[in-house]
């Protein structure tokens, strides 16, 4: 017998198979308290200001920055490219595609983590994916990326790498020397940009040939 | 190794020797093939040698069907398996020059470094050109970042754009699969080379 007629004879019925059984579905849609507490120790929501700022500053379409807090907030300052969906309309019917979808990644934000964690908690019990949640919130923002604060001579080299790529982004995205109070008027990402060095960051693996 | 680095119940230095391991076995079985000559992968194009495709194609489905039957088994999460990001715009782009590449040395990435690892000179030529490829595109990631990153689809399967179910879809692959292989082994007889 030819070999390609061999792994027809395999492949073909495993292939009817696969097509003629339903789809596993037994993974629970919802999460139950208990993978809610779970995930919520292990804190997997928080991203770290330095990757979005990271993303901000490549411009990266893959995520959207989503203010939790409400609309004069919103208006008084936001991060580049943020959308405003206040906590109390998250249930609101026209929030649904932004928040259920598996395309991009959502971050809430807020001024500390405890509104944007709310919003994330309410999202994941409703087995929503791809949401996540602004480490520390703005107030971090302000004290990390733009105000980093020099590290002690004495810190390891990664304490100063993460300096060096805080001050950077901070540049690029309107920080730097302002006070943290005057930095609320800057919305323009469109400053000079200085060169930024990529923030350490978790690769995944990739496949080829 | 999927399952064991995502679980987090092997380190990233674990995976990474575990890669390298496999990289060897890989590559070993690429260059025990036959696959280190550019001969072999210029055949697909050429129709005289269609082998590349053949084991190409019958790793995918067997990776594919392997993947659903695991799933349908409550083996593995079929959510937890990493997809591509797809950029229309790069993936065009990215492919139409991949293909060219492919014709013109000879080579793909893994098969040129089995070939420049025992010794093959058109294959290091190749590698030379491949780092100056990465080169031209790091250097002037300013010029093309706009095209790099235009029409982002998330992270879309086949299956979710034509509305069918993920085993139909395998399916048709498989009928796809036996058809291409009925056709190369087709070529081969038509367009037959002595010596290569």
């Amino acid at each position: 017998m030819k070999p390609l007629q061999l792994l027809a004879i395999f492949i073909i019925p495993l292939g009817l198979i696969i097509a003629a059984v339903p789809q596993n579905k037994t993974k629970p849609y919802k999460l139950t308290a208990d993978q809610l507490l779970g995930e919520a120790n292990t804190r997997t929501q928080f991203i770290t200001p330095e990757t979005v700022a990271d993303m901000i500053v490549k411009k990266d379409p893959s995520f959207q920055l989503i203010d939790v807090r409400n609309q004069d907030d919103f208006e008084k300052f936001s991060l580049p490219g943020a959308i405003n969906i206040p906590v109390a309309d998250l249930l609101s019917d026209k929030y649904t595609d932004i928040l259920n979808q598996d395309a991009k990644m959502n971050i809430f934000y807020s001024n500390g983590t405890v509104t944007a964690n709310e919003a994330w908690m309410v999202t994941r019990q409703l087995g929503y994916k791809n949401n996540f949640v602004l480490e520390g919130g703005l107030n971090y923002w302000f004290e990390a990326i733009l105000n980093p604060q020099k590290p002690a001579s004495t810190s390891p080299d990664e304490e100063f790498a993460k300096y060096d790529f805080r001050l950077s982004a901070g540049k690029a995205l309107g920080g730097g020397d302002m006070p943290a109070q005057a930095a609320t008027q800057t919305q323009s990402a469109e400053t000079a940009k200085p060169a930024i060095m990529p923030a350490p960051k978790k690769k995944r693996a990739a496949g080829g040939c | 190794m999927g399952p064991l680095s995502v679980n987090e119940l092997i380190s990233n230095n674990t995976n990474l020797f575990l890669a390298f391991i496999i990289g060897i076995g890989f590559g070993f079985v690429l260059e025990q093939s036959g696959f280190s000559s550019s001969r072999k992968l210029a055949g697909v194009f050429y129709g005289y040698d269609t082998v590349v495709l053949k084991v190409f194609f019958t790793a995918a489905i067997t990776a594919m069907l392997g993947l659903l039957f695991f799933s349908l088994f409550g083996w593995i999460d079929l959510n937890l398996i990493y997809i591509n990001p797809t950029y229309l715009t790069s993936a065009i782009v990215g492919g139409m020059i991949m293909g060219v590449g492919f014709i013109m040395g000879g080579f793909c990435p893994g098969t040129s470094f089995c070939g420049a690892s025992i010794g093959k000179i058109d294959a290091m030529v190749f590698i030379g050109g491949l780092f100056i490829g990465i080169l031209i595109f790091a250097l002037g990631y300013k010029i093309w970042d706009g095209m790099y990153l235009a029409n982002f689809l998330g992270f879309p399967k086949i299956s979710q754009v034509l509305g069918l179910s993920d085993g139909v879809v395998a399916f048709l692959m498989v009928i796809v699969a036996l058809g291409m292989f009925w056709v190369g082994e087709w070529a081969e007889k038509k367009f037959p080379r002595e010596e290569y």
